[in-house]
């Protein structure tokens, strides 16, 4: 068991971060299970905290006898140097035990930015960073989680990922390690990992070997060793009202990111909007019913006493039911004062409608996400979404009391001119001018969000060449040039990140040595702007002599095979091109969840079909 | 409407929470513990708490104090043992007591903290001993307080309600310092513990001291005894 000295506690800043023993939190004796799995987010404990993939995946384990599950994030730069110069370990909150002593470290990979911090987590926690260097007393290193459809610039540092929804699978690899370890092993680590190639939805990338032609394109990716399959598919869960969900959360001490109980009230989008690889990773639409939400909500709410309960879901305001469902829960949860949020708004009226409804309790700003300045773009990535929606919508809000809007775009977007970027300057404008329309008075603070865009495997813009990072700092300029508002008030984001970013999405395993090479050169929580060495990660590239722009500003051909291929979300890359010609066409396609079927081919290919209780009872 | 002064504790579990924290800690308990809490009025209704004097971070505590008003009768069984299930680790309600009528606000009854410390001793006793004594026999002594844009001279010993005493245990020591907490200030006793290293030369390992806070008194009595 780890020990922490209070001096060390006493200098480091939200020392709470470190010590655990929150309510919820589950401690088992290690002796006494058959399985130990360390959930790992490679992030701060108030981001770590705030992940609703590793609440149902602790709730699953520990649910179970034989296994425990035990939390552990990143410390922060303050809380490591003392580790290191105290020759602490990275240890879990609820026992303090050694991560390295854990069966299974699980890290969820939710963008790309945080990789160098896993592999600062598994050297603070003295496990060899390289997969191929483990021995048998290791732990297995697995990840999972949104970035899990382009795994190959990490795939040398974990020993498998767990592709798509992990509520099924942690059982199924669980109940294969259990059942290795009763037989004492036999094959050692290879051996395990041979079985559980075998269970849908698990990559082994040391399984499958990667021919480069002369110019380091991809010529083949193909397994090495007979367990593995020649494509592996995510799990998805066919039943969501039968799968488990979080019923207990760990409670913070301390303030987190989401410092709220989240109501998952379905999964997948399916409005198909081309940019967004969630709205393709997480098909097809599958609702919870009101009956079964309801039931979740007063669980979680009795276990925690929280008086936030946050709707989630890709776009909450697509749940078929949830006008019904939103007076049921405030009629609920009436004497607690619960206020309720909706993160995700529909550019509509309906939404606004809600949104006021929901905020009876409490009021705070409301957020839009036109994405794109001009009709045409608009169309181009399927936003499905007029200048007409957002003034109605925006109206409604203004009625209702709404003062500060939020507006959220992004640059960069395939077909992209000058026009394109002016126009978001200009509906920002019509959004302030409308103030004045409907109240009569001046006061609205609206917020312009720009984010610079980073096309993503498994998109229909994964063909598409990344703006350099001149061309969006030009376009952030000029945008900035032609807001004059004093009312609008204009964020961006810092282009090199998402430069960054465009290289390790689309990247392959040539860049693990590259992402080695940085973190050895002092990168880490490259996510965090005021963290982020720029620098070291170009030197990082230099050094290991591989060039961003070959992943990220290479217009790809229709006919390159990808380094992402073998592991899919199911979707058909026939669908993928279809819609990026249609991009190209400005055409647009209808959600298949109401409308006509776009044949992406997840249904099919995963034998699921959409569950919508709305159309299901019409 | 009802109102209930309650004893509780911060214990180990909880040490490096702040008092924020712990304030919301024990809003969320209630809300589990389902017992019919009063809100404010407005926009923004926050639950009807009241505490005494905060808690810094890394300070436990035997004998913490809130006020709590409720909307419903509630007797004083149900009151305990609701609240009692539904803490969280690293707090415990000692006593609840059921009052009526305006009383002092907890912050403002507050006069006196009574607080226990274990700090590992660096050199032998017989420094350490000498450096409390010079201590207590100072007519003044002056801390710096670094605040965030400036610092501040304060004197240490007008808050002194009795002398520090100390004694040793094996490689430790045991302090008991009280401690006046006036409508103009007080002093931390992390704050002492940093005077007596600085400017007594009290060989001691400050940045390990565990501190407690035994009680805290008001007219001579705990805050619980006020009402």
């Amino acid at each position: 068991m780890v020990k922490l000295d209070p001096a060390l506690l006493q200098a480091v800043n939200k020392p709470a971060r470190y010590t655990g023993n929150e309510l919820n939190a589950v401690k088992k004796d290690h002796a006494k299970v058959s399985c130990t799995f360390a959930l790992a987010l490679p992030d701060v404990y108030e981001v770590g905290m705030s992940n609703l993939g590793l609440k149902i995946l602790y709730q699953i384990l520990n649910d179970r006898a034989d296994t425990a599950a035990e939390r552990v994030y990143a410390p922060w730069i303050d809380m490591e140097e003392k580790m290191r110069q105290n020759d602490i370990p990275l240890y879990s909150l609820e026992t303090f035990t050694a991560i390295k002593d854990f069966d299974f470290v699980g890290f969820s990979l939710q963008y790309e930015m945080i990789y160098s911090n896993i592999l600062n987590m598994l050297d603070l926690a003295h496990i060899p960073l390289w997969a191929a260097e483990r021995g048998e007393a290791d732990p297995f290193i697995v990840g999972g989680g949104p970035c899990v459809y382009n795994t190959e610039p990490i795939a040398d540092f974990f020993d498998f990922f767990i592709v798509g929804e992990g509520e099924e699978v942690i059982v199924d690899v669980t109940e294969c390690f259990i059942v290795w370890k009763n037989e004492n092993r036999p094959g050692g680590r290879p051996g395990l990992l041979q079985r559980l190639a075998a269970i849908d939805g698990i990559y082994v990338p040391s399984f499958y070997a990667v021919a480069y032609d002369e110019n380091n394109m991809i010529k083949s990716i193909e397994p090495n060793c007979s367990a593995a399959k020649a494509t592996v598919f995510k799990r998805v869960v066919k039943n969501m009202d039968v799968v488990t969900f979080v019923e207990k959360p760990v409670l913070p001490y301390i303030d987190i990111v989401h410092d709220r109980l989240m109501l998952e009230l379905f999964r997948g989008c399916s409005r198909g909007c081309r940019f967004c690889q969630a709205g393709i990773s997480y098909r097809p639409v599958r609702e919870r019913t009101p009956e079964k939400l309801r039931e979740l909500a007063k669980t979680m709410q009795a276990a925690t006493g929280y008086d936030e309960m946050s709707l989630t879901s890709l776009s909450s305001a697509d749940y078929s039911c949830l006008g019904m469902l939103v007076e049921d829960l405030l009629q609920d949860f009436h004497e607690e004062k619960i206020s309720f949020s909706l993160p995700s708004l529909r550019i509509d009226s309906f939404s606004i409608d809600l949104a006021h409804k929901l905020q009876q309790v409490r009021k705070s700003g409301l957020t839009f996400a036109p994405e794109a300045g001009t009709q045409r773009l608009r169309d181009v990535i399927n936003k499905g979404v007029t200048e007409e929606n957002l003034i109605t919508a925006v109206t409604a809000a203004y009625q209702q009391g709404w003062k500060s809007v939020k507006l959220y775009f992004m640059m960069g977007l395939p077909t992209e001119t000058d026009e394109d970027i002016i126009g978001i300057a200009r509906l920002a404008q019509k959004v302030v001018d409308l103030y004045r329309e409907v109240k009569g008075k001046r006061g609205v603070k609206v917020t312009v969000s720009v984010s610079c865009f980073v096309p993503k495997p498994y998109t229909p813009f994964q063909w598409f060449a990344q703006d350099t990072l001149a061309e969006f700092q030009r376009k952030q300029q000029l945008l900035k040039e032609h807001i004059r508002d004093r009312s609008i008030h204009f964020s961006y984001h810092d282009a090199r990140t998402s430069y960054l970013e465009g290289a390790i999405a689309r990247g392959d395993r040539h860049l693990s040595k590259v992402i080695y090479q940085a973190w050895q050169d002092g990168a880490k929580f490259d996510g965090w702007s005021d963290q982020f060495k720029y620098d070291i990660w170009l030197a990082a590239f230099e050094k290991c002599g591989i060039k961003p722009e070959f992943y990220s500003q290479r217009q790809r051909l229709q006919t390159e095979l990808f380094p992402w291929e073998h592991v899919t979300p199911g979707v058909t890359k026939e669908f993928l091109w279809r819609e990026c010609e249609k991009a190209h066409a400005a055409e647009l396609t209808e959600d298949c969840r109401r409308g006509k079927c776009s044949a992406c081919g997840v249904c099919s290919s995963l034998a699921v079909k959409v569950v919508d209780w709305g159309k299901m009872n019409d | 409407m009802t109102k209930f002064r309650t004893e509780i504790t911060k214990g180990e579990e909880i040490r490096y929470i702040s008092h924020l924290d712990y304030a919301s800690l024990m809003e969320r308990a209630i809300r589990r513990a389902k017992l019919p809490a009063a809100y404010s009025e407005g926009f923004n209704p926050h639950m009807k708490l009241a505490f005494a004097s905060a808690l810094a971070v890394g300070v436990t505590s035997d004998a913490e104090y809130m006020d709590i008003e409720l909307t419903k009768p509630v007797c004083q069984p149900e009151f305990f043992d609701k609240l009692t299930a539904a803490l969280p680790p690293g707090v415990k309600l000692i006593k609840a007591r059921i009052f009526e009528g305006r009383h002092k606000a907890l912050m403002a009854a507050a006069e006196l903290a009574d607080y226990a410390i274990t700090v590992p001793l660096q050199g032998d006793f017989a420094a350490a001993a000498a450096a409390v004594q010079a201590y207590n026999a100072a007519a003044e002594v002056v801390y710096t307080r670094n605040m965030p844009r400036r610092v501040k001279e304060i004197e240490v010993k007008q808050y002194m309600q009795e002398a520090v005493a100390v004694v040793q245990q094996g490689s430790e020591l045991q302090l008991v310092m009280k401690i006046k907490i006036t409508p103009t200030g007080s002093i931390k006793p992390g704050e002492i513990l940093e005077v007596l290293a600085q400017k007594f030369a009290m060989p001691i390992a400050v940045a390990s001291a565990l501190i407690n806070r035994r009680g805290l008194y008001g007219e001579g009595k705990p805050l619980i005894d006020l009402v």
